[in-house]
């Protein structure tokens, strides 16, 4: 069990910091956690304390750590978004409603962890699929069309990618919408 | 302009992980307490294999997540506009939530 928290912490830290081994805890200064528009700049002076934990490695211990860490990664981005959608609308949002808001969004996000387990085991599958997310979206109609409607960009724009890859090889016989074939009459 | 406009999908994964390995990790103290071999429906769960993500499933959960930020703020500016107040306040949020919460 241990090797997977590893991993996982591994995972969470390298985009941070790539040279980091030890187990490091990640803490705003309070300075930065106050002031909404210096939010950008709190992000890249996150300050890494170290913390000497050797002793208890308890599995339940680390699960705390590492989901106050993924709490604080997630608080920062959503009062990045509804700062800039407030924007928008020219008002201002109070720093503890956005932050009221990320943590709705992240039980919001474990919850829907747990619908599109079970959506894939329901299918039979052990990995997720963009129709399940399409279908964890089925309360409101006009979210389903949005996300659907992005699924379609994403493909498109995959499959323009993969047609950049493959035009030395020619292969244009794949039933895409541009290709027209003209009879010779 | 800079692009904070989305979630960052790695980030969505590690939540994602950490949620179906405890899930995992149930079950498995489930299955030893009871300690008869109940058939799981999908049948693929017997072994209690994690689950894996798309990365374009990854993509879409991430744009969910960006839209029910964006559509709380936004209903809720609706309310503080109505108002008259240029600073949103935990009394717009709290109009919005249940309407918010059956939606998604």
């Amino acid at each position: 069990m241990g090797s997977i928290w590893d991993a996982l912490l591994k995972a969470i830290l390298y985009p941070v910091n790539p040279y980091c081994d030890r187990r490091e805890r990640l803490h705003l200064k309070p300075s930065h956690s106050v002031c909404i528009s210096g939010l950008r700049r709190a992000k890249l002076e996150l300050h890494f304390v170290m913390e000497a934990d050797g002793a208890g490695s308890d599995v339940e211990r680390e699960d705390e750590s590492v989901i106050e860490l993924l709490r604080d990664r997630f608080r920062l981005l959503t009062i990045s978004i509804a700062e800039a959608q407030a924007k928008r609308n020219d008002l201002e949002i109070s720093l503890p409603i956005a932050a009221c808001i990320a943590d709705l969004a992240f039980k919001y996000t474990e919850q829907l962890a747990k619908d599109l387990e079970l959506f894939a085991q329901h299918a039979s599958r052990k990995s997720i699929n963009m129709e399940d997310v399409i279908l964890s979206a089925h309360r409101n109609e006009h979210l389903a069309t949005s996300l659907r409607s992005f699924c379609t960009d994403l493909k498109s724009k995959e499959a323009q990618s993969e047609r950049k890859r493959k035009k030395p090889s020619r292969k244009e016989d794949k039933a895409t919408t541009s290709v027209v074939h003209i009879p010779d009459n | 302009m800079e692009d904070a406009n989305t979630f960052d999908p790695d980030l969505v994964h590690a939540i994602f992980k950490l949620v179906w390995n405890r899930r995992a990790l149930e079950r498995e103290r489930n299955e030893g307490a009871d300690g008869l071999d109940i058939q799981v429906g999908a049948g693929a769960s017997k072994k209690n294999r994690p689950t894996y993500a798309n990365a374009n499933a990854l993509k879409l959960s991430c744009e969910l997540l960006r839209i029910f930020v964006t559509e709380a703020v936004q209903r809720a500016a609706t309310i503080a506009e109505a108002e008259g107040v240029s600073k949103i306040e935990a009394t717009h949020l709290e109009r919005i939530l249940p309407q918010l919460l059956l939606d998604f």
